[in-house]
């Protein structure tokens, strides 16, 4: 049996699954601590289940803990930021197109020095034993214990990397020290802002896996934790406390992967209906299509992968006027409980319609029993045209496509979509965070400019593949399950014909050791 | 317009993207070194293309090479003014001023670096209007100028200067030397008197690039609220026309490399996939857009696809299957319009077998 839980910014949700089949779920205010929050939502969790804490082989959590820690600017530790690409770069040092208060928040030192590679394999500079001493000196007079460390080319050739954080580890042996290799992809801007945000959660990062641990070890769970990545796969959670960047946004990622355990459709459209927004997103091959623009995370431009999602004004308290011909994007949001006309508010929202036109049987229906019959068949299929609308602009193609609606406010929409060749509306589709939370699946990917004149292609993508499958391996997969899922090649315009980005996605099955 | 500041840029970058039809290159990387050299050496002084003495000596510079790999071997910030000391060394005067290869993209950017870093101004204008792929198709090659005497340098201050027969025969050993050199280099190229940069430079584009762009981020969001004031942006600029040609969804995306250049088709459907796709041929830069059999824009007026949510431009690099967009095509500067433009940049020197018919007659 599974544990699966999501600790959200408002909501602690949790679930326990058996194979494919969900015994038990519930949803928790998420406390102050963490801790308390989850030990109650385990409480009722285990009782509802009629399971005992031994019958639980595996935990896994989703999180927006470090996201949130970014976006809020608090429980970064000092750091400091080594960039090695001299004589290239030289002007542009690392944070330097970063928001001033996430910079004062970090109050970190940067360093650059000379080295890296070009993409051809040649050295931009050679290592300077001096510079590289020099810095050390400046580390220790300092009492930096937190570094991150990039290199021009590193994902293809990590040398320079490793072997200045070897100095580094031989003159402070306690530093936690993240290579920006770790995070793959080309760009080294991007890839040097994901480092050095990981390197400035570390500490966090310890606290925060601890408490996770011990809420689960005051339940007895002594079993493997595993935590959710961005890309919808899970890493163990000692990983998480060298990795916690890899946890940005697995929010939607954990909603659109719990849509896709819900029902078994690996090709559809889910829409996720909050309180506020209607959120589009598309599952390819079960898992979430990606967006390819530059994700920022906290005003930081980073090289994360995220979920391509549409969000449209349209939730559960969405505001209603002109006689139903308008909705949103204006929402009453939480506070529907108290606003909302069903609940004795005065502000019309599309709760008080559903429950109007018979959808539902929420708050008093008879507050909304004077609302005029136009008024609510309008507002019916405005909802209905806009979810349409939303579905048909982010399917891929024109023909059509299965639909399933999670979140709270999936009530909403009690009919047929024409967009849709068929609407799901799964059982618990309100825990669809932790269902994706628990999902079994380890990913690794790894990304390289070659050259396919020097290096044949097949002999690249195994390169590539190996690189990706140690990442995979790494982070807890295990070995003879791991299967390529994505191979993206990218021929590089201006250079020699042959000249291609790979990138390569694998997946294995959870392995047998131990996570925690 | 006399001094570009720090906080103008983002809007140039911007600007720059729209302008470069697909092509040109990320310029979020040009624009970070930009606002270091400003904050070094304080704004950018702007000069009119007429403001330029005859007798002057205008030099255009820029990065040559992929803008890929620039992602990793980033520029510094004093290569430029190091390129254009090294061009002055090479023929033995001063340049009076720098102006830019191409508006569209990142190239738009580096001029002012080296001009801060000299103390010497930027003209407002560039040798494209926009981004085109091939040297040759450059205005200043256009109105006869020669690219040489040139000189690039690289990242460690590694120096080539060229003299060439031809503009075809520059570009080719000039991307040579980009390749050896780690794939991006620095060059200071077509020297000029003010009186051939009159004749031959497209004008006003810089200071139009931050206009653009600031319309672009004041009226960020869904398309139908950025038409009006794009229109009229442009409308009172060298370029005239916009028209929204295609709302959709990129249903096929294929390009490979030849010859050093992306091309490819994309194809992008209606939002509800009825009424005729929209095709898009590519070679670097969007060239030519098809609506079933009919041309409805095609070089060298401008076609630039949008983002349909937020109005931002997309790049042909990263335009993919899924991607909600809108397509706008724009009418291109009277240069380019004329017999000798004509002869370098008409849809026929890309390999399409038709010929140019302006916007505004379509």
């Amino acid at each position: 049996m599974r544990i699966g839980i999501d600790v959200g910014g408002t909501h602690t949700d949790a679930v326990v699954l058996n194979g494919d089949d969900i015994i038990a779920s519930t949803k928790a205010l998420t406390s102050a601590d963490v801790v308390s929050g989850i030990t109650d939502a385990l409480d009722t969790l285990l009782h509802d289940a009629g399971i005992s804490s031994e019958q639980v082989q595996t935990v896994m959590i989703g999180t927006t803990q470090f996201t949130n820690a970014i976006v809020e600017r608090r429980e970064l530790s000092t750091l400091a930021a080594i960039r090695i690409g001299l004589p290239s770069g030289e002007g542009i040092p690392p944070m330097v197109a970063w928001p001033r208060d996430i910079v004062e928040a970090i109050n970190g030192k940067t360093y650059m020095l000379h080295g890296g590679f070009l993409y051809n394999g040649w050295p931009v500079a050679e290592l300077q034993t001096a510079e590289i001493d020099a810095m050390i000196k400046d580390l220790q007079a300092n009492n930096i214990e937190n570094v991150a460390i990039s290199a021009a080319f590193s994902p293809m050739n990590a040398a320079h990397e490793v072997s200045v954080a070897e100095k580094v580890k031989a003159a402070i042996p306690h530093a936690r020290i993240s290579l920006s290799h770790s995070f793959g992809r080309l760009g080294l801007m991007e890839r040097e802002n994901a480092t050095i945000m990981n390197t400035a959660l570390l500490p966090f990062a310890e606290r925060v896996v601890d408490s996770f641990l011990k809420a689960l070890k005051n339940r007895a769970l002594n079993c493997p934790v595993y935590i959710s990545q961005n890309d919808g796969t899970l890493m163990s959670s000692e990983f998480v406390r060298t990795y916690p960047a890899l946890t940005f946004a697995s929010g939607p990622t954990n909603s659109l992967r719990g849509a896709y355990k819900l029902t078994g459709l690996e090709d559809a459209i889910v829409v996720d209906i909050g309180g506020t927004t209607s959120d589009i997103g598309v599952l390819q091959s079960g898992f979430p299509r990606e967006s390819n623009v530059v994700v920022n995370i906290g005003g930081v431009r980073t090289n994360f992968r995220m979920p391509d999602i549409m969000a449209i004004g349209l939730g559960g308290g969405s505001i209603v006027k002109d006689e139903g011909r308008t909705i949103g994007p204006q929402s009453v949001g939480h506070r529907l409980v108290q606003e909302g006309l069903i609940f004795g508010g005065d502000t019309l929202t599309t709760t008080d319609i559903l429950v109007a036109g018979g959808g539902a049987n929420i708050g008093d229906p008879r507050l909304v029993a004077d609302l005029p019959e136009q008024t609510v068949s309008n507002a019916q299929a405005c909802m209905a045209t806009m979810l349409d609308r939303g579905i048909e602009m982010m399917k891929p193609g024109g023909q059509g496509m299965p639909v399933i609606l999670v979140g709270g406010g999936s009530i909403l929409v009690p009919g047929d979509l024409p967009a849709a060749s068929q609407v799901y509306r799964p059982e618990n589709a309100g825990v669809a965070n932790a269902i994706g939370a628990a999902i079994a699946q380890i990913g690794g990917e790894a990304e390289q400019m070659v050259s396919y004149r020097e290096t044949p292609r097949e002999d690249a993508i195994r390169l590539v593949t190996q690189a990706a499958n140690k990442r995979a391996i790494d982070a807890g997969a295990d070995r003879a399950t791991i299967r390529a899922v994505d191979i993206e090649e990218t021929a590089i315009p201006y250079m020699d014909e042959g000249a291609t980005r790979v990138r390569v996605k694998v997946i294995g099955e959870l392995g047998s050791r131990a996570g925690a | 317009m006399n001094k570009i500041e720090a906080a103008q840029l983002a809007d140039l970058a911007l600007g720059s993207v729209f302008l470069a039809t697909g092509g040109g290159g990320d310029p979020h990387i040009p624009q970070l070194i930009a606002e270091q050299a400003i904050e070094k050496y304080g704004p950018v002084t702007v000069i009119q293309p007429q403001d330029v003495a005859d007798d002057a000596l205008v030099v255009s510079i820029g990065g040559v090479g992929a803008p890929t790999v620039s992602l990793e071997l980033l520029p510094s910030i004093d290569e430029t003014s190091r390129t254009l000391s090294a061009f002055e060394a090479h023929i033995g005067r001063q340049v009076d001023a720098v102006a830019s290869f191409e508006i569209g993209g990142g190239n738009s950017l580096i001029p002012l670096v080296a001009a801060v870093g000299k103390g010497i101004p930027v003209i407002d204008g560039d040798g494209m209007g926009r981004a085109l792929p091939e040297a040759q198709m450059m205005s200043y090659a256009i109105a006869g100028i020669k690219p040489t005497p040139a000189v690039a340098c690289d990242y460690a201050g590694n120096q080539c200067a060229f003299t060439t027969s031809s503009t075809e025969v520059y570009e080719r050993h000039i991307r040579s030397f980009a390749m050896a050199a780690g794939g991006m280099i620095t060059a200071a190229e077509h020297p000029m008197s003010g009186a051939e940069l009159k004749r031959s430079i497209i004008p006003g584009t810089l200071s139009f690039s931050i206009e653009l762009g600031r319309t672009l981020r004041e009226n960020r969001g869904q398309v139908g609220q950025l038409l009006e004031p794009l229109k009229q942006v442009f409308e009172k600029s060298i370029y005239g026309e916009c028209r929204l040609i295609y709302q959709g969804k990129v249903i096929d995306k294929a390009t490979r490399i030849v010859g050093g250049y992306d091309i490819g088709e994309a194809t992008i459907q209606n939002f509800d996939g009825q009424g005729e796709n929209l095709n898009l041929s590519i070679k670097n830069e969007y060239l030519l857009a098809r609506v079933g059999e009919a041309v409805v824009a095609s070089v060298p007026d401008l076609i630039v696809i949008v983002d349909y949510e937020t109005g931002t431009p997309i790049n042909a690099e990263r335009l993919r299957y899924g991607h909600r967009v809108a397509v706008f095509a724009i009418g291109c500067p009277d240069f380019y319009r004329s017999e000798e433009a004509l002869r370098v940049v008409a849809p026929r020197c890309f390999g399409f077998d038709l010929d140019y018919i302006p916007l505004e007659q379509l």
